[in-house]
């Protein structure tokens, strides 16, 4: 079954009526990859592609709101740093043309770029049902476990809203300039009241935030002894392990250089209100 | 919206020629230009995204062929780089990556190709960092990228 719908009224019915045996297809760059690994991969498809609107992104009261169906492509040219260099590393332009935001945040993969952009921002993901309507979910409480996520499968992530003047920064280490898999990546994000988020990729079992870090910093400001503890604290505060990409001491090493680094940079061009400790 | 068959009536074009196939759901593009139109100038290596080889243009934006379900291309236009000679007569960046040397085993070629004309249909001048934007989901094994680069540069020159 391969249904193709031009309304999101249509998809959510779909999706309420078929549940897990459908998968939600945007771009095709994660689910795709499995059908050529496997032969036992997903057989039915809802294919979001063609929904009118879904992959439009506005400006609403000082905020982005993306619809599902956002590539990368599109969100690599937003004034939101972190988000837009995420979105340009996370594959080569084919697949930044094809990607989209909602394949990101479904995938949940813990080195899913954009999901790390994302969480160092507060975003907001918007899940839909056909007759229980809409729900946002803060992004911090949505993965909830190793490529699980708050989604129900009879859902589908409509839209992600997210500021648009919060200061960010980010860095991703990994093999080549782009088309890999991090080893680890970092966002932080700082929103215009100087409240600051951390947030890595690859060194859990789900993107996550160092949350002591973060109060490190929310406490003693960027002083330099207040970024070292938070690199210190970062580095304590990820699990990461050891695979064919990297080792988990090195990922953890780097944790802290990337703290470090781009605490630094958020300093450096901090308007002289935000960051007390200067 | 389409019934529950398992089967899907895909309608496109190809360089132009208007397809009409039984296609099944989980049948991706690459496959389908090569076995089925016999297409095979498109690669397929990696199957993941990674190489850029399967590379072809729809609707005028580049996306990998062995990332993209058969239903996805309904309506939609495709090239493949036999679209792109006209009779004998090579289309320019054919004709400068010919001149500059820039294929060896010749198996990303195709899809370096479209990569470079997706680039420069949407964008004839492009900054040195849009360039390396654009190219940068392709991988050569085996040329080394100054001949490549070198043939794109060159054809920026004569784009229309």
């Amino acid at each position: 079954m391969f249904l193709q719908p031009r309304q999101v009224a249509e998809a959510l019915e779909a999706r309420a009526k078929y549940g897990a045996e459908i998968t939600p297809l945007g771009g095709g760059t994660d689910i795709v990859v499995v059908l050529n690994r496997q032969s036992t991969g997903p057989r039915h498809f809802l294919d979001l592609s063609r929904l009118e609107n879904y992959a439009a992104i506005r400006r609403e009261n000082g905020c982005y709101v993306a619809g599902g169906g956002a590539t990368f492509a599109q969100l690599g040219r937003l004034e939101v740093k972190a988000l837009s260099q995420a979105a340009m590393t996370v594959g080569g332009a084919a697949i930044r043309n094809a990607g989209t935001i909602a394949g990101n945040l479904g995938t949940a993969s813990p080195a899913g770029d954009g999901c790390v952009a994302l969480l160092a921002i507060d975003a907001d993901i918007e899940l839909s049902h056909a007759t229980r309507g809409r729900r946002v979910i803060p992004i911090h409480e949505y993965f909830t476990g190793f490529r699980r996520t708050a989604l129900v499968a009879d859902e589908l992530i409509t839209a992600v809203r997210f500021p648009a003047d919060w200061r960010t920064a980010w860095y991703k280490i990994g093999k080549r300039g782009s088309i890999n898999i991090s080893i680890v990546c970092c966002a932080i994000g700082m929103s215009p009241r100087g409240n600051v988020r951390i947030a890595f990729g690859c060194v859990a079992p789900t993107v996550m935030r160092a949350r002591q870090a973060e109060a490190i910093i929310a406490k003693d400001g960027l002083a330099d002894a207040s970024i070292e503890a938070a690199a210190q604290s970062a580095m304590k505060e990820v699990a990461p392990i050891d695979d064919h990409r990297s080792s988990a001491s090195y990922r953890r090493a780097m944790c802290g250089v990337l703290t470090r680094r781009l605490l630094r940079e958020l300093r450096q061009d901090a308007p002289r209100a935000a960051g007390r400790a200067e | 919206m389409a019934t529950d068959s398992t089967t899907w009536q895909l309608r496109c074009t190809v360089n132009g020629r208007p397809i009409e196939a039984e296609v099944e759901p989980d049948e991706t593009l690459l496959f389908f230009l090569r076995d089925k139109l016999g297409l095979t100038g498109t690669k397929g290596s990696c199957l993941e995204g990674e190489c850029g080889s399967c590379t072809v243009i729809v609707d005028g934006r580049a996306l990998n062929s062995c990332l993209v379900l058969c239903p996805q291309m309904q309506g939609r236009r495709i090239e493949t780089i036999e679209g792109l000679a006209n009779g004998d007569k090579l289309h320019v960046l054919q004709d400068k990556f010919l001149a500059s040397g820039a294929a060896q085993c010749g198996y990303c070629t195709p899809g370096l190709i479209m990569a470079a004309k997706a680039l420069l249909d949407q964008n004839p001048n492009p900054t040195e960092q849009e360039f390396f934007e654009g190219m940068e989901g392709n991988i050569c094994r085996c040329t080394g990228y100054a001949a490549i680069c070198e043939a794109i540069r060159s054809a920026v020159q004569q784009w229309k």
